[in-house]
């Protein structure tokens, strides 16, 4: 399995001193590089150079990229996209600060997904030689690492196919709508053994629904929306559970209306994991499993 | 202050300075439409009917395009009256709610 993670998410704010505040001092990032209207953070825990890029100007997602291990990794996967007939090219070492070189992919649903295996080693906040489980100076939330992405695709069996014959995902829960390849209506898919480290649904192509960090179990989410209380961050949904992957969630807004989430726990997923099957008549209990209600709007709003 | 008539339901609110649309029906106990409160999802575009907005942060394009905008097309969520405003928010009804808005703090994050 080549592709490790998600590594970073790169997303246009509309006013980047709004978007700061909100990612440094709600979140508790920290700014680790900046050029001409771009801000790149890092969470504590992440190893690497940083995780979010905040682009001055509009809103939604510019690109998001995965880390690729492995000798070879990255021509193997390019040759796999162009047998899929997607396309490709190669990314140079700068493109994006502190990353190396790497592949640079339109999906099928016209997202610009980037592969990397190169990129600076900055380490987390509590170093690798005993250390503290976390660090005192956390400000906001204190997210430790981003988790995954969600976004919209005109057609999800296509965009399902890709990542598992391109990149070696694997399905952990796919929402269906009837019995044919053509009836997937969402796919969460993983890499490692999580339970998914990218999902889709169905919706427009090249849109965002949101990106997720990850904090340690129930009790921080409830204290991460005392934060968003304290600083007024707009909630979309939870604190709850979701019934697909079983993570418990917030979901809220950027400054711009770009949607994060906060997600903990999960089950293990693995090679040998067989996906679970969500059918549309349940889609409200496997998005929300507490209140099995949605707002129609919920799968509609996408930056 | 300026004077927020709602349409359909010809419901009047009085904005306090720099406050939006959906803010001061909030703050007055109704829910519009809207998802973001923050300008990026375009759930609360709704129809400027008289009077002037302004926008105290950037709106993006894609959310809410200059043909719209000259087509009167607002983001209640982030539109400020300026002047007295008549609005049409659409036939989906506004419910009553009870809202609390952020206690004015200056924020100390250290
Ligand atoms: S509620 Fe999202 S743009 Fe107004
Ligand atoms: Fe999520």
């Amino acid at each position: 399995m080549s592709v490790i993670r998600l590594g970073y998410v790169h997303v246009r704010v509309t006013d980047l001193a709004q978007a700061r505040q909100h990612y440094q001092d709600t979140l508790g990032m920290d700014a680790v590089h900046e050029e001409d209207g771009k801000v790149y953070l890092k969470s504590w825990d992440e190893d690497d150079h940083h995780s979010v890029v905040l682009e001055e100007g509009g809103v939604g997602l510019v690109k998001f990229g995965y880390k690729v291990a492995g000798e070879g990794a990255l021509d193997a996967i390019e040759n796999r996209v162009r047998a899929f007939g997607a396309g490709s090219e190669r990314m140079s070492k700068g493109d994006n600060a502190g990353v190396g070189d790497g592949l640079r992919i339109t999906l099928p649903s016209d997202h610009v997904l980037e592969l990397y295996s190169e990129i600076d080693y900055l380490g987390t906040k509590v170093g690798k030689l005993n250390p503290d489980p976390w660090p005192r100076d956390l400000r906001g939330i204190g997210v430790p690492r981003i988790n995954h992405a969600l976004i919209t695709t005109e057609d999800p069996a296509l965009l399902e196919r890709f990542f598992t014959d391109v990149l070696a995902f694997r399905p952990a829960e796919r929402l269906v709508a009837g019995d044919e390849e053509s009836d997937l209506v969402g796919s969460w898919m993983f890499c490692g053994d999580q339970p998914h480290d990218v999902a889709f649904v169905k919706g427009p192509n090249g849109k965002l629904h949101h990106f997720a960090y990850e904090i340690d179990d129930w009790s921080a989410l409830l204290r991460a929306g005392d934060v968003m209380s304290m600083d007024d961050v707009p909630i979309d949904l939870g604190p709850a559970r979701h019934g697909i992957t079983r993570g418990g969630t917030i979901y809220f807004f950027d400054p711009s209306g770009n949607r994060n989430e906060v997600f903990s726990g999960g089950y293990r997923t693995g090679a040998d994991f067989r996906p679970i099957t969500w059918t549309m008549d349940q889609a409200a209990r496997g998005i929300n499993y507490t209140h099995r209600e949605i707002d129609q709007a919920f799968l509609d709003v996408v930056t | 202050m300026p004077h927020i008539t709602v349409l359909p339901q010809g419901l009047q609110v009085v904005a306090q300075p720099g406050e939006s649309v959906v803010d001061a029906l909030r703050r007055q106990g109704w829910r519009s439409r809207y998802k973001c409160r923050r300008g990026g999802c375009g759930v609360c575009k709704a129809q400027l009917v008289n009077g002037r907005v302004r926008y105290l942060q950037p709106v993006a394009e894609s959310v809410l395009g200059t043909t719209e905008l000259a087509a009167g097309r607002c983001l209640p969520c982030r539109a400020v009256p300026v002047t007295d405003v008549v609005v049409d928010l659409g036939a989906e009804p506004l419910r009553a709610v009870l809202t609390s808005n952020p206690v004015s703090r200056t924020t100390t994050h250290e």
